[in-house]
């Protein structure tokens, strides 16, 4: 399905919001009124200030429907995997879940263990939605999985602007090229090019697909078949290894914690991560904090569109929920603008809104870090909003299921790994995991 | 007629004896055996973890994990680990047994420093050590730098063999006090005479060390190395939370290919037909080293 | 003479100080305000000293709650496991049954199954219980690896006790269970003591099973709730962390300072037995 189609499928879901948003409204508060509920929310995003957000969200729909309780609970980001795998199987199943990438909910829907969406976008309202936002969440029988609670642009290339005129640097990059250049440039008195991830770990796996897209390549191609096998996959690994001397020793090892972490303390020149950034130099570093701006990554040439990484973080509601409905309603409410506006605030510029009324809304832009930053912050949502991930690498790639599967194989990254550190035939390499790949498709 | 009586008290007291250990038995049964028992039924189906739901493949998932490879460089990878940190720790351990028993100043304070990694969770641990390994704020790479041991910041944890000894010492420093513990107790309880015998017979001190601490140190030794050999082979959070198994899969040991495959994977048959092929590696081990030290002892 | 002494302790403290030194980098780390934690490089000392850190996880966060569930569960499962262990010990050493022997070997065998892999098994039968996302589940599971090794340190311990001081009750007239109380346990008292020790700090620190069987906060330990509060893949909160560590640390080793002569005393005194 590709977006011009969604689009028209979203407009006639938009004719008949009246009729749906009436029986919602009819059927809902009836039911929560006349039952005591228990909804448990689970949410790896746990840190302290979004937490608290999280508590004014759930005081303000507690308030509204007597009788129901919100518990939030913390689960670990690592090791959401065991933790939901033990509830699935249980059937002791929290009522809603957020924020993990669309792609796990993909893999749970297929297995029958996630709620269709589709009527809670409809209570949001689908046509606030930025156009498309919700196509990541289509799952193969046309029903949505559920809906983004905000974007995240992963992949932004972040710079130091003191840096680059130190450097000579004019513009900020636009092809690999001139990154490169920039970065040579800039690698002096300690301070390193780039930070990219070279380890282990899901991060490496996660930018190195974006960076195949920037050469203009796909892991999979729009049937779902492995097309690693390509010589932009080979473009982008002798890229990416030609980078590696700018980037610090430890970089093998390195992830999303490392990654931000080294250009906020000015470590490094450039950086890759999203919008945390900001409010990371505020807190950490703020000498720098009037040197810094961000543009989309660069692609191998001028002519290849930018491919931004959002992993789309989720609403989802379990299938085995004893309170679907009411778990529904709470789901729709988080949506509220003051209360999601609280949310985006916790980490602003990190999670970016789903909803074009929110970004307009005065309250949203009232937050010193959007206002300090408003061109960042305006091409972040812009370039997230048009963003992929590897389940869904364009919109003509139906959503890919196994993604999460083929994320935690490790696969990807391992090839980056013996390509570049390791130094084996790139053939041989991108061989063998293009057939680890199909294996895992297989199931 | 005494005979009799003797035997009905005796099986009285087998009965007491039967009551008395009733309680440890049906702990093991409710929550040992029957995990056991699921775990080599999972491994005989292909199971998606989350539901698990799945369909019989009989012993197909084991012939598979015997045939590829991951799984043999994974176990090479294990064994090193594990005779690695464990031959640190029963070494150092020893040493600092040894340490810690003289009479030094602040002898209590510096037992309770050295046993303070043991006390810690691995979770810190590991976060402290990659905080000291950082490439950019680490302070090990800045001391060693400002001592001109090295010229550039050392890749501690992404690149081989680094990543491989790295893990290793780290093992060695958190449960090196395990073996201090123990063998420190032991000490204390060697008979000052033995070493009076062996002055008078002209032994200096290393001579005393092999021929009067040694063999008295022997049982416990034993006792540590097996019960530190099975916690090692099966460390998961350490190795796991260090390095994720990198670089590539060079750190990747059985315990994290077995998380590997449960959870990021989605597949619990396969999972614990890894998990039962670990079993019965580390029973053989178990039960060799068993036999091999008992006849030794006698 | 005087000399060596002087310079044996120099080294002795040497390797203590250099074992000890990520307690100290830890502290170090805790009190240093955020604008100084990135620094290159590296202060060794705080320029400026905050206690914010303490502050914020005391007063803003969830971590006096996730610190109570701690010793609640970790009290909770020293108490059934030495309970059960000292009758099960007494029982393997001082009566003649058959399957004696094979009970002691099958109890280390209960260490050979990986975690990992017993954790959903054992958190559907707790959900049959009903007992899931409550403290006492992680009691059960923490028993499941405390126990086997809490067995066979007082097993060992127990063998240490001359058996002719319990004849001599036993002949006087006591009853069996009479000795054993008299007699047994006093003499046990610094066995129990370090196993009790060794009991309570893996429970302390156990993080996988505890990140499996318990999702809420109401009943999550110090380990999975810290983790989960203040690491996620996008960051790390390195102050708030190491001001965990910290205080998630300074219980056990002020526990250890007092009975740390238990502690060693426990394991050697009947010379550990294979």
């Amino acid at each position: 399905m590709n977006r011009s189609q969604m689009t028209t499928s979203i407009s006639r879901r938009g004719a008949l919001k009246g009729f749906a948003a009436t029986t919602a409204l009819a059927g809902l508060p009836l039911r929560a009124f006349a039952q005591e509920a228990t909804i448990r929310w689970w949410s790896p995003q746990g840190a302290p200030a979004q937490v608290d957000a999280y508590k004014i969200q759930i005081a303000n729909f507690e308030a509204a429907n007597p009788g129901v309780k919100v518990v939030f609970e913390t689960t670990s980001d690592e090791g959401y995997a065991p933790q939901l795998a033990a509830a699935f199987s249980s059937g002791e199943v929290p009522d809603i879940v957020t924020h993990l990438p669309s792609f796990a909910v993909q893999s749970y829907y297929a297995a029958g263990l996630v709620a269709p969406f589709n009527d809670v976008i409809e209570m949001i309202g689908p046509d606030d939605f930025y156009e498309g936002a919700n196509d990541v969440f289509k799952a193969a029988d046309g029903n949505y999985v559920g809906t983004g609670i905000g974007n995240s642009a992963a992949n932004m290339l972040w710079l130091r602007t003191d840096l680059m005129e130190a450097a000579g640097v004019g513009k900020a990059p636009e092809t690999w090229d001139e990154l490169r250049a920039a970065c040579q440039a800039m690698q002096k008195d300690g301070i390193y090019g780039a930070p990219l991830p070279y380890g282990a770990n899901s991060m490496t796996t996660l930018i190195f697909a974006g960076v195949i897209h920037q050469a203009g390549g796909q892991v999979f191609d729009t049937d779902l078949n492995v097309a690693l096998d390509s010589q932009e996959t080979r473009d982008a690994l002798e890229f990416y290894g030609s980078m590696r001397e700018l980037c610090p020793p430890g970089a093998t090892n390195y992830s999303w914690g490392e990654a931000i972490t080294a250009f906020v303390s000015g470590a490094t020149a450039t950086g890759i991560y999203t919008g945390r950034v900001l409010g990371n130099v505020a807190e950490q570093n703020p000498s720098i904090a009037d040197h810094v701006t961000c543009v989309k990554y660069p692609t191998k040439s001028a002519d290849i569109p930018a491919w931004t990484f959002n992993d789309f973080p989720s609403v989802f509601i379990p299938a085995q929920s004893q309170n679907i409905d009411i778990a529904k309603k709470f789901a729709a409410s988080l949506f509220n603008p003051d209360g999601y506006i609280q949310q985006l605030h916790a980490a602003p510029g990190h999670v970016l809104p789903v909803l074009k009324s929110i970004n307009e809304n005065p309250a949203y832009q009232a937050n010193e870090i959007i206002q300090k930053y408003p061109a960042e912050v305006d091409l972040m949502s812009s370039a997230a909003a048009g963003g992929y991930n590897l389940g869904y690498e364009s919109s003509e790639h139906p959503s890919n299921d196994k993604a999460g599967e083929v994320v935690g194989s490790g696969l990807i990254a391992e090839m980056v790994q013996r390509v570049i550190l390791n130094g084996e035939n790139v053939d041989q390499v991108i061989g063998e995991t293009a057939k680890g790949i199909e294996a895992i498709m297989k199931g | 007629m005494a005979q009799q009586k003797q035997t009905l008290l005796e099986r009285r007291y087998s009965m007491l004896g039967l009551m008395l250990i009733a309680p440890t038995v049906l702990v093991f049964c409710a929550v040992i055996v029957y995990p056991l028992i699921s775990a080599i039924y999972l491994s005989l189906f292909q199971i998606y973890t989350p539901t698990l739901a799945g369909n019989w493949v009989g012993l197909d998932n084991y012939t598979e994990l015997l045939a590829t490879g991951e799984f043999w460089t994974s176990l090479r990878t294990n064994l090193i680990w594990t005779v690695g940190t464990l031959t640190l720790q029963i070494v150092f351990g020893v040493g600092m047994a040894l340490v810690l028993h003289q009479n030094i100043w602040f002898r209590s304070l510096a037992r309770s420093l050295i046993l303070f990694p043991y006390f810690i969770s691995t979770v810190v641990a590991v976060l402290v050590w990659k905080w000291l390994f950082n490439d950019l704020y680490g302070i090990l790479n800045h001391l060693m730098m400002g001592a001109g041991l090295i010229d550039f910041p050392i890749d501690y944890l992404g690149t081989m063999p680094n990543a491989l000894i790295s893990v290793i010492l780290v093992g060695a420093w958190k449960y090196f006090p395990f073996v201090v513990i123990a063998v420190l107790a032991r000490l204390q309880s060697i008979p000052e005479q033995l070493y009076e015998a062996a002055r008078i017979d002209g032994a200096g001190p290393i001579a005393r060390f092999f021929d009067v601490t040694l063999p008295q140190l022997r049982e416990v030794l034993v006792v540590i190395v097996m019960l530190r050999a099975i916690w090692d082979f099966k460390e998961f959070d350490l190795i796991f939370l260090l390095t994720g198994g990198g670089p590539v899969t060079s750190t990747q040991t059985l315990p994290l290919l077995v998380y590997k495959e449960a959870f990021a994977l989605n597949q619990m048959g396969m999972a614990s037909a890894y998990a039962v092929i670990m079993m019965l590696l580390m029973l053989v081990f178990m039960i060799l080293y068993i036999r091999r030290t008992k006849s030794e002892g006698s | 003479m005087k000399l060596r002494a002087i310079a044996f302790n120099l080294f002795a403290w040497g390797i203590v100080l250099m074992v000890a030194f990520p307690l100290f980098w830890m502290l170090v780390t805790s009190v240093k305000p955020q604008s100084e934690l990135f620094r290159r490089p590296p202060t060794m000392l705080p320029e400026a000293w905050t206690f914010e850190h303490y502050a914020r996880l005391l007063f803003d966060t969830n971590f006096l709650r996730y610190f109570w569930n701690s010793v609640i569960l970790s009290t909770a499962t020293t108490f059934v496991v030495v309970i059960i262990a000292t009758l099960g010990a007494y029982s393997l050493v001082r009566y003649r049954y058959r399957g004696r022997e094979t009970l002691a070997f099958l109890v280390l065998f209960t260490y050979l199954l990986p975690s990992v892999v017993l954790i959903l098994p054992l958190y559907l039968m707790l959900v049959k219980l009903g007992l899931s996302n409550t403290i006492t589940s992680l009691v059960i599971a923490y028993t499941t690896f405390a126990l086997p090794y809490a067995l066979w340190l007082l097993r060992s311990f127990m063998a240490g006790i001359p058996e002719d001081l319990e004849s001599a009750a036993l002949v006087d007239g006591a009853s069996r269970m009479g000795a054993f109380r008299d007699i047994i346990l006093p003499q046990l008292l610094p066995g129990i003591i370090s196993t009790a020790l060794f009991t309570f700090i893996l429970s302390w620190n156990e993080y996988l099973y505890a990140l499996v069987l318990v999702n809420s906060d109401s009943a999550r330990p110090l380990t999975t709730g810290v983790m989960n509060m203040l690491i996620s893949s996008f960051n790390i909160e390195w102050s708030l962390l190491m001001a965990a560590s910290v205080m998630m640390s300074v219980p056990l080793i002020i526990v250890f300072a007092f009975l740390q002569s238990y502690l060693t005393r426990g394991f050697g005194a009947g010379g550990v037995k294979g």
